[in-house]
């Protein structure tokens, strides 16, 4: 394309859109955002979020969760060196030992899906794909009608 | 005056330019309203930063197009695909052109009825894909490189998408080029 023509259109429209006022906020706008600000302000302090408590709470707060990290710590460290450690992993490896069973309950599971899909034999795996293919174009396509209806510009 | 109040004055000055933003950006009321209320929730938090700073338009027009471009991105992405399927042209989306009179008066015509109001349509009625890099670039004043950036997309989309826009917008004002004119003249 001429790139003169392209300069002067790029002009036009620049002039175009920047001669437009602002548009006029509706009015309840202002009101509905001081409702938020007062709504707010009603709730406590400790309920809000950590940025906005006052430095203080921050400050005693922060040092409360570094006392607990600290204490965490050291606990860990005296456990490992009792033989309670180990009787506690011990422990937390017998609470484990259910989710084995999960795993045979669905390897089961799946050993019998493969065994129908043997036996009912590639035509009629291949007719539910094309169902399958053909129910999902539909919902695509009501989809798309229902956005082309829904959101037209009038 | 207390805060709150001081507060309500500074959102009434402002108002008008947050919400033009959200609305040339997503075209929907209710969404530029959601937008504009967001903007200034956040802008209570740095109130005391921003009361008196020369900045502070800015800062306020940067998050609302970022706040607006998000919600189209969460809201609207999922509904690109079906939107483009049948928007082979971008110009001939269905939509009813605006009436004109002939186009030897169509400049009167645009001064007799409220211009500004024709033009406001007709950007409106642009596809989002062309829309909002078009205000980006000349309401926002943002580069190709940085409006490529902010959308996700190449630089050569955002050119072809403006320009596409621009031409749009053009037939739809029936804007007459000096260089059109030229060029019609010699012929």
């Amino acid at each position: 394309m001429n790139p003169d023509y392209n300069k002067q259109l790029e002009a036009a429209i620049s002039r175009e859109l920047k001669a437009l006022p602002e548009l006029t906020a509706p009015a309840v706008l202002a009101n509905r955002v001081m409702a938020t600000l007062e709504q707010r302000a009603r709730v406590p302090w400790y309920r809000r979020s950590w940025q906005t408590w006052p430095v203080a709470m921050q400050a005693a707060s922060l040092v409360v969760l570094l006392a607990l990290f600290g204490g965490l710590c050291l606990g860990g460290w005296q456990l490992s060196q009792t033989g309670t450690a180990t009787l506690a992993l011990h422990r937390v490896g017998e609470w484990f030992s259910g989710l084995s069973m999960i795993g045979n309950t669905f390897n089961v599971l799946v050993s019998a899906a493969v065994l129908v899909v043997k036996k009912l034999g590639t035509g009629v795996i291949a007719t539910c794909l094309v169902a399958a293919g053909i129910g999902y174009a539909m919902c695509v396509g009501l989809g798309t009608v229902y956005f082309r209806l829904a959101f037209a510009k009038r | 005056m207390t805060d709150a109040k001081q507060f309500e004055v500074f959102m009434r000055n402002y108002q008008n330019m947050v919400f033009s933003t959200a609305m040339r950006l997503l075209t929907n009321q209710s969404e530029a309203e959601d937008v504009t209320q967001e903007v200034f929730l956040r802008a209570y938090e740095r109130f005391g930063e921003l009361q008196g700073s020369p900045t502070v338009g800015g800062w306020l027009k940067t998050v609302a197009t970022n706040l607006s471009l998000n919600h189209l991105s969460r809201y609207r992405s999922r509904w690109t695909f079906f939107s483009e399927i049948f928007t082979g042209d971008p110009d001939a989306d269905g939509e009813p052109e605006m009436e004109f009179a002939d186009e030897s008066n169509a400049g009167e015509e645009l001064e007799a009825r409220d211009r500004h109001a024709v033009v406001e349509q007709a950007l409106q009625k642009l596809p989002t894909a062309q829309r909002v890099p078009l205000v980006l670039y000349h309401l926002e004043g943002l580069r190709y490189e940085e409006i490529a950036g902010k959308l996700g997309v190449s630089l050569g989309k955002v050119k072809t998408d403006i320009s596409r826009g621009r031409e749009a917008l053009r037939k739809k004002l029936r804007l007459t080029l000096e260089l059109e004119n030229n060029l019609t003249g010699n012929a």
